[in-house]
């Protein structure tokens, strides 16, 4: 344990000293989401939400419902960001020299992931959480639901991060995933417009994305005061993708191996 | 002791021939190759251009798993216990990539000696160390990014030692860096094998790095293995003569025609050429005795006479001419 922990803080410190060396990457990371939330909750302002069919969206709270939407966001697109950046180790020839080493291969693909999490979201999280707190009169929390919900939904996007760090270095022909899963999971997971009502193949699309039902746990104890159980089949399906991803993930980790020493793919770029 | 028996790498390598449609064959890396490396020896693998080295060291370093082949490493089936060999290897590899360039030296050192599990004072203390081996202790603290090219590879050397590997591959470890710092890697790599024991296995371009390092060379081609043996018996495998050089006062044309005539009596296959005022002679005997008789005999005044020793280089490129004459069907 000892050393898969050293693995995993060794890779994400270089992460953060690899890719983080200018403040200005944090005002990117940052204005960007904050522009689409903001032009988001902008359009939603031209619609009266009377009579909405989700019951606990309302004027007052819209700004919230929106902001959550972007925050969660900002926290599973760092991820697969991170590992669209870690693939590119294949082309710097480092990749092979940490196969080459007997470290655990989860601590380095969580390790990157943990990285990614902390630097990318950090600026969003600490901005949505000031807006929140200026809106407070729109909140109606279940303390203990959201903190229940929130830890699932860390655990749920590291694991979504080193599952995609594992996919993408299976080849380097990989990068298609990035543009799959980058603007559709905005669309489809319910960030900006609520799920329930997408068309019926568009809500399909949606259960794909992991975030779809973190994101709908975390705005009906935010915004709605959510009892546990009143989400608890939310909180299971949650939980099942959390064990779908990591046995997946581990799977995919021998996999790739496997691959890569068949291939020689290692050192191919 | 590290020892490979027919080693063979086949890749399944697809084609494609339009949009539609690929094909697939195999293609054979690695064809045949046995070889042995032992504890405090560096042993050479040369090969003219996709003759397998790199597809050779790759299995050896557990990167690449063979098709068939058995590899033994200090008596435990490599090939059943990777995990177990990369703890006891490392690899340096030419060039400039395989390191985080925005990292510090110290922080690559670091990071990579984390992947290894070494213990924080440990690697705090070999990291030291390996920094003034490589003469990088004043540029510990400096990005990658800023350093020249030879010291980029100095780093890459600290970091292929940094597990204090038993057994590691050189790659190509000096292209690109000048002679001064390439004679004190020499060095570096000679105090590796000798004084502390490791056994190294070395692919290089530069046939005098390898005629100067190595104890024992083995040259692949094709994927299959041509010729082993000490840097002698590879010369004396590829040239079956014995060159001299030989010079008497008054040397003419006279005088090598009666060594010529003489030698040829001992050894049909033997020839005499006269270049300026010295004889370069071939043979498949021992001559110098015969060549001192000689001059004796015919009351010469020996200006010069030393038997010439073809260097590894000649060698080589003697073998690389012969095999492509083969390979093109010339007699």
């Amino acid at each position: 344990m000892k050393y898969f922990m050293k693995v995993l803080l060794a890779e994400s410190y270089k992460q953060h000293r690899n890719y983080f060396n200018n403040r200005l990457i944090y005002v990117s990371l940052f204005v960007w989401p904050m522009f689409s939330f903001l032009a988001a909750y902008y359009s939603y302002r031209a619609f009266d939400f009377g009579g909405n069919i989700i019951s606990y969206i309302s004027t007052e709270n819209i700004l919230v419902f929106i902001l959550l939407g972007y925050m969660a966001m900002s926290f599973f697109r760092s991820v697969v960001q991170s590992a669209w950046n870690f693939s590119r180790e294949r082309q710097s020839g480092t990749l092979e020299y940490i196969y080459l080493s007997p470290a655990n291969r989860l601590a380095v693909l969580l390790g990157n992931a943990l990285s990614s999490v902390f630097e990318s979201a950090v600026v969003m999280f600490i901005f949505g959480m000031l807006i929140i707190l200026f809106n407070r009169s729109a909140l109606n929390v279940n303390i203990v639901g959201l903190i229940l919900v929130l830890a699932i939904f860390m655990v749920m996007a590291l694991l979504w991060g080193v599952f995609l760090n594992a996919c993408f270095l299976y080849s380097r022909d990989t990068d298609f995933l990035f543009t799959i899963l980058e603007e559709p999971m905005e669309i489809f997971a319910g960030v900006k417009v609520p799920v329930v009502i997408f068309p019926g193949w568009a809500r399909i699309i949606s259960c794909i994305f992991p975030l779809t039902y973190v994101l709908e746990a975390l705005r009906q104890v935010s915004l709605n005061a959510a009892s546990i159980s009143s989400i608890k089949t939310t909180i299971l399906i949650s939980l099942v993708i959390i064990m779908v991803l990591l046995g997946a993930t581990l799977i995919t980790i021998q996999i790739v191996e496997k691959h890569m020493r068949k291939t020689g793919n290692v050192v191919l770029f | 002791m590290i020892e490979v028996h027919n080693l063979k790498k086949t890749y399944d390598v697809k084609r494609r021939q339009n949009f539609f449609h690929s094909t697939r064959e195999k293609v054979e890396a690695v064809k045949d190759i046995s070889m042995k490396i032992e504890a405090g020896q560096i042993v050479g693998l040369l090969g003219i251009n996709g003759a397998g080295k790199t597809t050779t060291i790759k299995m050896l370093t557990t990167l690449i798993e063979p098709t068939s082949g058995s590899y033994m490493f200090d008596g435990m089936d490599a090939l059943m216990n990777p995990h177990q060999v990369k703890k006891q290897i490392n690899m340096i590899a030419g060039g400039e990539r395989m390191i985080y360039w925005r990292l510090t030296a110290y922080e690559n050192l670091w990071y990579y000696g984390q992947l290894y599990g070494i213990e924080n004072n440990e690697l705090r203390r070999r990291i030291d160390k390996l920094l003034k081996l490589v003469g990088l202790e004043d540029k510990a603290n400096l990005p990658v990014e800023t350093f020249s090219k030879g010291m980029k590879q100095r780093l890459q050397i600290a970091r292929g030692m940094i597990n204090n590997p038993k057994y590691i591959f050189l790659d190509e470890p000096t292209i690109g860096l000048d002679a001064v710092v390439t004679q004190e890697l020499h060095e570096e790599i000679k105090n590796l094998a000798k004084e502390q024991g490791k056994g190294i296995l070395l692919t290089s371009h530069y046939l005098s790095e390898v005629e100067e390092l190595c104890d024992y060379i083995y040259m692949v081609n094709n994927g299959e293995l041509v010729v082993e043996g000490t840097k002698k018996e590879l010369t004396d495998f590829v040239f079956t003569k014995k060159y001299y050089a030989f010079s008497v006062q008054g040397m003419d044309e006279a005088v090598v025609a009666k060594l010529r005539n003489h030698l040829l009596i001992l050894d049909g296959d033997s020839s005499v050429e006269l270049e300026g005022r010295t004889a370069n002679i071939s043979s498949r005997l021992e001559l110098s005795s015969i060549l001192a008789e000689f001059a004796v005999r015919e009351g010469l005044v020996i200006n010069e006479l030393h038997k010439l020793e073809p260097s590894l280089e000649q060698a080589v490129i003697k073998l690389s001419k012969n095999i492509e004459r083969e390979e093109k069907g010339i007699a």
